[in-house]
C-alpha cells in the first residue's frame, strides 16, 4: 500500500525528468534565448524558427479572455449561492454548474466551433472561422463552475456570526456581502482565481478545435491563432519521427507548460495557507 | 469619564415626537415560527433609560423576542407575527418603515463576541461609515470606545486586529461598535454568557453607566445578574408574559406563583 | 408618522444599489443555466438526425451517410476497462495507507504535495508522459495498454483524493470500537472502515472514470487513431475511443461531419449521464442508511 502511495512521487518526478530529457536535447539544438525572444514559430518549415512567444502569446489571449468570461460570472454565481439563494433554487443550480464542469472539452470545442463562432460572425463579419474569442468564451464557460464552486465554498466558510452582526450595524445586504463576507472570504476567491486560470493554461481541446494552428502574435481575437497545448496536439497529429528536432518541440513546450501551472498551482496553495482568514 | 465633544449624530428621533411617548412598547405581540408560537400575547412597555431584563427558562422565547425588537427576525424566512411593537409610538412593522433605519436606532449586542476580522479602529467606524456619517471619524470613535470602557486599553493599539482581544474586550468593542451609531436603544442578548466572572462583572458595571444616556433591554438566564444590575424585570414563559414589574418587587414580593417559583430556583 | 423612520434619500439610493447588485447576481447565475440548456439544445438538434441504429453499429467512413461510432465506443470500453483495472486498486491503497497508516514524516508530506500537484497538471502533459514511457520506452506501442495506463496516472489523483475523503468521514468511534475488542489495524480497515467508507469510495471512482472517459488530448499524444475501422481484440491492439473520434470529425470542414459530432456527442453525453446517475443513485442509497 506504501508502494501504491509513493507512485504518485514516483510519477512527478517521472513527468520532471521525461519533460527535462528531450528539454535538454531540444535546448542543444536551439538556443534558449532564441525560444524565449523570437517572435516566430515555424518549426516544421524552413526557414525555421522556434520563438515560442506567438504560443505564449496564444495561450495568454485565451487566458485573458477566459477570465473575462469566467470570473465575473463565476463570483456572482458563488455571492448568488451563498447570500441569495434558497435552498430550492441551490438545489438546482449547484447540480447546473457540475454538469457544465462535467462535460468533456471536446464538446466545448464542437460548441465553440459550430454555434459561438457563427454568432460571432453576424456581431463581427470579419471574424476567422478560427479564432481566439469563440474558445475564450468557451474556455471561460469551462473555468466558471470552478470558480463558482471554490469562491462558494470560501464564502460559506465566513461565520454567520458576523453577517449578523453587520446587519445589527444596519447594513444593507450588498453592503453586508462586499464589505463584509467577502473580504472575509479573499484569500479563498483570489486562489479559486488563480486555479481557474491555471486550468485555462492547460486546456486543449477546445482551443485546438476552435482557436486554430496559425501561432502569430496579435491582439485582435478575431483572428485564428495557436496555443501551446494545440501545437502539441498539432505537431502528435503528424508524423514526426523520434528524436527528430520536431519531436523535441513537444517537450520544450510541454516543458513551459507544464512550468506554468505548476507554478500557479503552488502560488494557489501558498494564497491559501498565508492569508487563511482567521474568524475567531 | 469625560465626555468629548458633541458629535455629529444621525437624526434624534426623541425631538420629533413628545418626549413622553415610552421609547419602546410591545402591543399583543404574538410570534410564531411557522405555525408553532414562540411569543405569545405579550404586552409591555419599555421604560426609558432603565435596564429591563428579560428572564425565564431556557426555551421560553427571551431571544425571539428580543430580536422582533430590532427586526432582526426579518431574516429568518417562516417567521411571522400579530400584533405591534411601536418606537416612539411608531410602529416598527409598518411597511413604509425601513429595517436598516430601525437598526441604526435600536442596536443590538450579541451573545458571543463577533468582531469583524479587522482593525480595532475599523470595526468600530464601519457602521457610522456605511450610514453615511460625514463628521469626524477619528472624535467617534474615541468617544464609543471611552463609553464602553474600553479606551484606555486600547488607545495605543487601534490598527491592531480586533480579534487580538481577549473576549472581554471584544464583547466591549462590540458594545462600542454599537454605541458608535448613537442608538436610543441598546438590546443585549445574553451579553456576558461566553465570558469569565471579571470580564462578567466588567460589563455589568458598564451597563450601569450606559443607562444615564440610553434604553437597555437585556436577556439573562442568570437571574443573580438580573437582580444585581437591572431597574425592571419580566419574566416569560413558554412564550407568555408572566409578571413585569421593578426589580426589586418581582424578586422579593412576586405577584405571581411562578414568578416565585422561578426566581427560587424551583424550576428553570 | 412611521415615515420619520422611513428610508432618507441616501438609505434609498443605498437600497438601489443593494438590488441592483442582487439583480445582477442572479441573473448572472440564471445565465449559466441559459448557457447549459442551449449547448445541450445544440449539440441533439444538431445530432439527433443521425443517431440510429446503423450509427451505432457502423464503422467510420469517408461518406458521412455510411459512418458510425463503433470502433470508438468498443474502443472507449476497452480503454475504460483497463484504466479501472489499473486505477481503481492502485488509488484506493493509496489513499488507505494515507488516511489509515501513514505517520506525519517527510516522505510522506512528499507523497501529499506530490498528490496534490499532479492533480492540477494539464492533461496533455500527462499524454507527454505516456508517449515517452509506455508507448516509446516500454515499448507498447499505441495500445490500449498504453492509453489505459496513461489514463490511470491521469485519473489517479482524482480518486486518492476522493477516497481520503470518503475514509475521513468514518467516524472514529468506529474504528476505537474495534480496537477496544483486540483487532488489528487491518482487520478494523478490512471489516469496519473499508464497507464504511465504500459508497463514498464508488461514487468517487465512477466520477473520475467518467473524467477519464471524456478525455482527449492524453489519448491524441499517445497515438490513438482517428480513423479507426475495427474492434480492439487485445490490449495490444490500436483503438481509438468516442472523444477521439468526435474530435476528427469536428475537425473535417464538411457541415455533414459536424452533424456526425454532434450525434457523437449525444452519445457521450448519454453515456457520462449514466455513470453520474449511477454516482448520484449510491449516493442517495448511502445516506438514508446513515444513522
Amino acid at each position: 500500500m506504501f508502494l501504491c502511495a509513493l507512485l504518485s512521487i514516483v510519477v512527478t518526478i517521472g513527468i520532471i525528468v521525461v519533460l527535462a530529457f528531450e528539454a535538454v536535447a531540444f535546448f542543444r539544438h536551439v538556443s534558449i534565448v532564441e525560444f524565449f525572444t523570437d517572435t516566430r514559430w515555424f518549426p516544421l518549415l524552413e526557414p525555421r524558427h522556434f520563438g515560442v512567444l506567438p504560443l505564449l502569446a496564444g495561450t495568454f489571449t485565451i487566458v485573458v479572455g477566459s477570465a473575462v468570461i469566467g470570473i465575473p460570472v463565476g463570483v456572482a454565481s458563488a455571492i448568488y449561492l451563498s447570500e441569495y439563494a434558497s435552498a430550492r433554487a441551490r438545489g438546482i443550480v449547484k447540480p447546473v454548474l457540475e454538469i457544465l464542469a462535467g462535460i468533456p472539452t471536446v464538446v466545448y470545442g464542437y460548441f465553440a466551433l459550430t454555434f459561438v463562432t457563427p454568432l460571432l460572425k453576424h456581431v463581427v463579419p470579419s471574424t476567422n472561422i478560427f479564432n481566439a474569442a469563440s474558445a475564450s468564451i468557451v474556455v471561460g464557460i469551462m473555468i466558471l463552475p470552478m470558480v463558482a464552486s471554490l469562491c462558494d465554498d470560501a464564502l460559506r466558510a465566513v461565520p454567520d456570526s458576523l453577517r449578523q452582526g453587520a446587519y445589527a450595524l444596519g447594513a444593507t445586504p450588498f453592503e453586508v456581502a462586499t464589505r463584509v463576507v467577502v473580504p472575509g472570504a479573499l484569500s479563498g476567491i483570489v486562489a479559486s482565481f488563480v486555479l481557474a486560470l491555471s486550468r485555462a493554461v492547460g486546456e486543449t481541446m477546445a482551443v485546438t478545435i476552435a482557436a486554430g494552428a496559425t501561432p502569430k502574435l496579435t491582439l485582435n481575437p478575431f483572428e485564428s491563432i495557436q496555443t501551446m497545448t494545440a501545437y502539441i496536439v498539432q505537431v502528435s497529429l503528424g508524423d514526426t519521427p523520434a528524436g527528430s528536432t520536431e519531436y523535441q518541440t513537444i517537450f520544450a513546450v510541454g516543458a513551459l507548460l507544464f512550468c506554468i501551472t505548476l507554478a500557479a498551482n503552488l502560488a494557489a496553495n501558498r494564497i491559501l495557507r498565508r492569508f487563511r482568514e482567521v474568524y475567531e | 469619564m469625560s465626555d468629548p465633544k458633541v458629535v455629529d449624530v444621525p437624526v434624534e428621533t426623541k425631538e420629533a415626537v413628545a418626549p413622553d411617548v415610552p421609547v419602546l412598547e410591545v402591543r399583543d405581540l404574538t410570534i410564531r415560527y411557522g405555525d408553532k408560537p414562540a411569543i405569545r400575547n405579550v404586552s409591555l412597555v419599555i421604560p426609558e433609560r432603565k435596564i429591563t431584563a428579560i428572564i425565564g427558562p431556557s426555551g421560553c422565547g427571551k431571544s425571539t423576542l428580543l430580536r422582533q425588537l430590532n427586526r432582526m427576525n426579518d431574516f429568518i424566512p417562516d417567521c411571522n407575527m400579530d400584533g405591534q411593537i411601536l418606537y416612539r409610538g411608531i410602529d416598527l412593522y409598518d411597511p413604509e418603515v425601513d429595517p436598516v433605519e430601525v437598526r441604526r436606532r435600536i442596536g443590538m449586542v450579541f451573545q458571543k463576541p463577533n468582531p469583524f476580522p479587522k482593525t480595532i479602529y475599523r470595526n468600530i467606524s464601519w457602521g457610522p461609515v456605511i450610514n453615511g456619517f460625514k463628521g469626524d471619524l477619528n472624535a467617534l470613535v474615541e468617544s464609543s470606545l471611552q463609553r464602553a470602557a474600553l479606551w484606555e486599553e486600547v488607545k495605543d493599539r487601534l490598527t491592531e486586529s480586533a480579534l487580538s482581544l481577549s473576549g472581554g474586550q471584544q464583547q466591549r468593542l462590540c458594545i462600542a461598535r454599537a454605541l458608535a451609531l448613537q442608538p436610543e436603544v441598546i438590546l443585549m442578548d445574553e451579553p456576558a454568557s461566553a465570558l469569565d466572572p471579571v470580564s462578567t462583572s466588567r460589563i455589568e458595571d458598564l451597563c450601569f453607566e450606559l443607562k444615564e444616556r440610553y434604553t437597555i433591554v437585556i436577556v439573562t438566564h442568570n437571574m443573580q445578574q438580573a437582580a444585581r444590575i437591572s431597574d425592571f424585570t419580566a419574566f416569560l414563559d413558554t412564550g407568555k408574559l408572566v409578571e413585569f414589574g421593578e426589580t426589586d418587587q418581582v424578586f422579593t414580593r412576586p405577584r405571581e406563583k411562578r414568578t416565585e417559583d422561578y426566581v427560587s430556583g424551583r424550576f428553570g | 408618522m412611521s415615515r420619520l423612520l422611513a428610508a432618507p434619500a441616501n438609505l434609498r439610493r443605498r437600497h438601489r444599489a443593494a438590488r441592483a447588485f442582487r439583480a445582477i447576481c442572479t441573473v448572472l447565475t440564471w445565465f449559466c443555466l441559459v448557457l447549459l440548456a442551449v449547448l445541450l439544445v445544440h449539440a441533439t438538434r444538431e445530432g439527433l438526425p443521425w443517431l440510429d441504429l446503423q450509427f451505432l453499429s457502423e464503422f467510420p467512413s469517408r461518406f458521412p451517410e455510411r459512418a458510425g461510432i463503433k470502433s470508438a465506443l468498443y474502443g472507449t470500453l476497452w480503454l475504460i476497462g483497463f484504466t479501472a483495472l489499473f486505477s481503481i486498486p492502485i488509488g484506493v491503497s493509496a489513499a488507505i495507507y494515507l488516511e489509515e497508516y501513514a505517520g506525519r514524516s517527510r516522505i510522506n508530506t512528499a507523497i501529499e504535495v506530490s498528490i496534490a500537484n499532479l492533480a492540477g497538471v494539464p492533461s496533455i502533459v500527462y499524454g507527454i508522459l505516456g508517449l515517452a514511457v509506455f508507448v516509446r520506452w516500454m515499448a507498447l506501442g499505441r495500445s490500449v495498454l498504453a492509453g489505459a495506463m496513461t489514463m490511470s496516472l491521469l485519473i489517479l489523483p482524482v480518486i486518492i483524493i476522493a477516497s481520503r475523503e470518503a475514509l475521513r468521514a468514518v467516524p472514529n468511534s468506529i474504528r476505537y470500537a474495534a480496537y477496544a475488542l483486540g483487532a488489528t489495524k487491518w482487520q478494523t480497515v478490512r471489516h469496519h472502515v473499508l464497507p464504511s467508507a465504500l459508497s463514498g469510495i464508488l461514487t468517487g471512482t465512477i466520477l473520475a472514470l467518467s473524467r477519464a472517459i471524456g478525455e482527449t488530448a492524453p489519448l491524441i499524444m499517445i497515438g490513438a487513431l482517428t480513423y479507426v475501422a475495427f474492434v480492439p481484440s487485445g490490449p495490444m491492439d490500436q483503438f481509438t475511443a468516442l472523444p477521439i473520434q468526435i474530435f476528427n470529425w469536428v475537425s473535417r470542414p464538411q457541415q455533414d461531419f459536424h452533424e456526425l459530432a454532434a450525434a457523437g456527442i449525444v452519445v457521450l453525453l448519454v453515456v457520462l449521464l449514466l455513470m453520474n446517475a449511477v454516482a448520484v443513485f449510491i449516493r442517495h442509497r448511502s445516506q438514508r442508511y446513515r444513522l
